[in-house]
């Protein structure tokens, strides 16, 4: 293969040949991969202590870098666009789920900021090569894929690899290096990507997925097929490697051992599908009913999971029974070697569309993911046809084909009409947010998006407004609080009444800045749901840095108002946050079917403003809050002050 | 005495809060507990769970005065808050589902 650039980096030998240097803290390289895939250049930009502490890594140190350097005039697909990969201080370094990346642009769905998370051993491996992080900005003149190996970096011809997914893209660069399992990452685009699906995702390590906000189609304008890092043969130092092994036995105790956290240790997000079809929160048909025609006890997680012959698919130095491979056993797929679907995969491959063969849901999922579309938005695109067509909103002849609830081979076909931008799949590829719109009359009332563009999750949020509110306010293309974890840690009520607007906002409000501490270490959502004291802990350990529970929620604050000025800087404010008609409708039947959220959402934004200390009518972070956070920079940005 | 006061109360533990009462973390158990009238929904559930060490720790705070974070207490189908809080009386023939706490996926 001829490089089209090559480049060996000068910094191999020195960081081989000892330590990094007492100035740079424990758990960093002190470097970021710089790549402009318009010139072929490639160079290493030094970051120091004070930059570290006050960006971390992940999505921190990704706002930072996206708020400087891509202007409002540099929209999701102009070259300028930064695509930056970003691992954080603990990835590494044995903490359990410290191998992945965080991906921040800016995105297709809202163009506006995005952050978004995957696992397996892309962070680590980076780590190891001597990268805290990789920024790209530019466009390949020809299809391109990124290849590191320690010091060697080099920008190679994809040609090879063009249409193939995600999967074949591993297998084909594995062959091509010789390396497999650990020794090799790659994170790729699919057929989506390349044709610019608006909802395309990012793969990597078979089954982990970087999916929100169209990063996919970011990675596609730029003409990057993949980015296939070698594991680094660099060693990583911690200033306390001892009490960074503590916390990370505290940590992996707490998932052990804690109520909310070890059916995750067991059984990774399985689970899920039971006990949000409870409360009413399991999108079913497209948000046409929460009601189930079958037995909800076969969904339980052992039932999902020991139904296939299956073995663990643990991340980098993960020690969670989460994340399997598992073989489709009857049907026409029978044989084949798919990823264990997360509770995503069984709503948006599943639930969301009327299907219930798990075997099916299973198979699909895995295809969504070789494609490469966020699984999410799949979920709404399909079952807003499947909606249509069934009331005679869409015909079958504007479709090219009849496409029913629970037809797993028509919305296979699709998939592949979207991911090729076939026909119908042409429109279906820009969302369904633009697609309703495009289509208008009775069909565009039955979409589910955010009036942002951005994708909601795999729920049904009619049955849980505080992700419907935070998917809606969030500055970063996705949920931005998150899921309320240890919230009495800082002083919030343990539980509230779910359909009282007002405690849903203050507590949606009140985490907000947990979530971006956790995403700016480099590890995973799932095996950071401990106490942030045991996060903090870790990171004062690793770095040397006397980090508290404050310092993490006053980070946390920081980079959410870095995300909202970006935002507000591309036009996003807030007239958008919004559900659209259907996503925020009453539902018809189940648990949640007496309540109404639209009819409290004015004031739940106004308690959610008052929260987080934005200005309700601009959106701005007030002035206080920015001289609060230390943001004087940004306040003088914002309010010319 | 009317016949809801002659009733008990269902209380069912599902998916991985049956391991606190003797299950393997699936499926649900079902229980039945006498209300006298006047009895609340959290007079029930802590005479339930004091027969259950390891519900008892995951159910309650550590003050055992209010509920802790992680297990949804439903009654009736409708999550507490909504129609009952934990001093609302409970009448015979009413249900408790003790639903372990899922967020995200």
């Amino acid at each position: 293969m001829t490089p089209t650039a090559a480049v060996t980096l000068a910094t191999k030998t020195s960081r081989q040949a000892k330590p990094a240097t007492p100035a740079i803290p424990g758990g960093y390289t002190g470097k970021l991969l710089r790549v402009n895939l318009s010139t072929g250049k490639v160079w290493t930009q030094p970051w120091g202590p004070d930059e570290m502490r006050e960006y971390l890594g992940g999505i921190g140190l990704g706002a930072k870098i996206l708020y400087d350097e891509a202007g409002p005039r540099v929209h999701w697909d102009h070259p300028d666009n930064r695509l930056i990969l970003a691992t954080g201080p603990l990835a590494g370094l044995p903490v359990w789920g410290t191998g992945g990346l965080t991906v921040v642009t800016r995105g297709a769905m809202t163009d506006g900021a995005t952050s978004t998370q995957a696992q397996g051993f892309f962070g680590a491996a980076l780590k190891y090569s001597g990268y805290d992080a990789i920024v790209i900005q530019g466009q390949a003149r020809r299809l391109s894929y990124l290849y590191i190996n320690d010091g060697v970096v080099e920008i190679r011809d994809a040609a090879h690899l063009r249409g193939k997914d995600t999967w074949e893209t591993q297998q084909a660069l594995e062959a091509e290096h010789g390396l497999s399992g650990h020794r090799l990452s790659v994170y790729s685009i699919g057929p989506a990507g390349e044709n610019l699906v608006r909802f395309a995702a990012i793969q990597g390590d078979y089954g982990h997925v970087a999916s929100k906000n169209g990063c996919g189609a970011v990675m596609g304008k730029k003409k990057l097929k993949a980015v296939c890092v070698v594991r680094g043969t660099g060693a990583l130092r911690a200033h306390d490697p001892r009490g960074v092994v503590q916390a990370a036995d505290d940590i992996a105790h707490d998932l052990k051992t804690d109520p909310s956290a070890r059916t995750l240790y067991q059984w990774g997000t399985l689970p899920a599908v039971v006990v949000l079809y409870k409360l009413g929160v399991l999108p079913i048909k497209n948000y046409t009913t929460n009601l189930s025609t079958v037995d909800m006890s076969e969904w339980e997680a052992p039932k999902l999971r020991h139904l296939f012959a299956h073995r663990g698919h643990q991340c980098s130095s993960c020690g969670m029974h989460h994340c399997h491979m598992q073989v489709i056993g009857n049907g026409p797929h029978a044989g084949e070697v798919v990823d264990e679907p997360e509770y995503e995969g069984w709503s948006g491959a599943g639930w969301q569309i009327g299907l219930t063969d798990k075997e099916a849901i299973a198979w699909l999922n895995t295809r969504i993911d070789r494609a490469c579309v966020d699984i999410n938005e799949f979920g709404w695109v399909c079952g807003w046809v499947m909606e249509c067509l069934e009331k005679g909103y869409l015909t079958k002849k504007q479709v090219g084909f009849h496409l029913a609830w629970g037809d797993v081979e028509g919305a296979h076909r699709l998939l592949q009409m979207i991911s090729q931008r076939e026909g119908f799949g042409d429109i279906l590829a820009e969302g369904v947010k633009r697609a309703a719109e495009k289509v208008g009359g009775e069909a565009a009332r039955c979409a589910i998006y955010t009036k942002k563009g951005a994708a909601p999750r795999g729920h049904d949020h009619r049955g849980r407004w505080d992700e419907m509110l935070d998917t809606c306010t969030s500055s970063n293309g996705t949920m931005e609080s998150a899921n309320p974890t240890h919230q009495t840690e800082i002083g919030l009520p343990g539980r509230i009444s779910p359909f009282d607007g007002e405690q849903v906002a203050r507590l949606t409000g009140g985490i907000l800045g947990r979530r971006h501490f956790e995403d700016s270490l480099g590890g995973c959502s799932f095996t950071f749901r401990t106490r942030v004291e045991n996060l903090a802990r870790a990171l004062s350990a690793a770095t040397g840095w006397p980090y508290t529970l404050d310092d993490a929620m006053r980070f946390g604050r920081r980079t959410a108002a870095i995300l909202r000025a970006f935002n507000l800087r591309c036009g996003i404010g807030p007239e958008t946050e919004y559900p659209s008609e259907r996503y925020g409708s009453q539902p018809v039947d189940g648990p949640a079917k007496d309540h109404a959220v639209m009819a409290q959402w004015e004031k739940m934004l106004d308690v959610w403003y008052d929260t987080v200390g934005y200005d309700r009518k601009t959106g701005k972070p007030t002035p206080e809050t920015l001289k609060a956070l230390g943001l004087d920079w940004l306040a003088k940005d914002l309010w010319r002050k | 005495m009317s016949l809801t006061d002659t009733l008990p109360v269902t209380i069912e533990v599902t998916t991985w809060v049956t391991k606190h009462v003797g299950g393997d973390g699936s499926g649900s158990r079902s229980f039945e507990e006498a209300v006298t009238p006047g009895q609340t929904v959290g007079d029930v559930l802590r005479r339930f769970s004091k027969r259950f060490p390891d519900l008892d720790a995951a159910l309650w705070d550590h003050a055992r005065a209010h509920l802790g974070e992680h297990i949804e207490v439903l009654v009736n189908d409708a999550v507490l808050g909504v129609a009952h809080e934990l001093d609302s009386p409970l009448k015979g023939g009413e249900r408790i589902t003790l639903l372990g706490q899922f967020m995200g996926g």
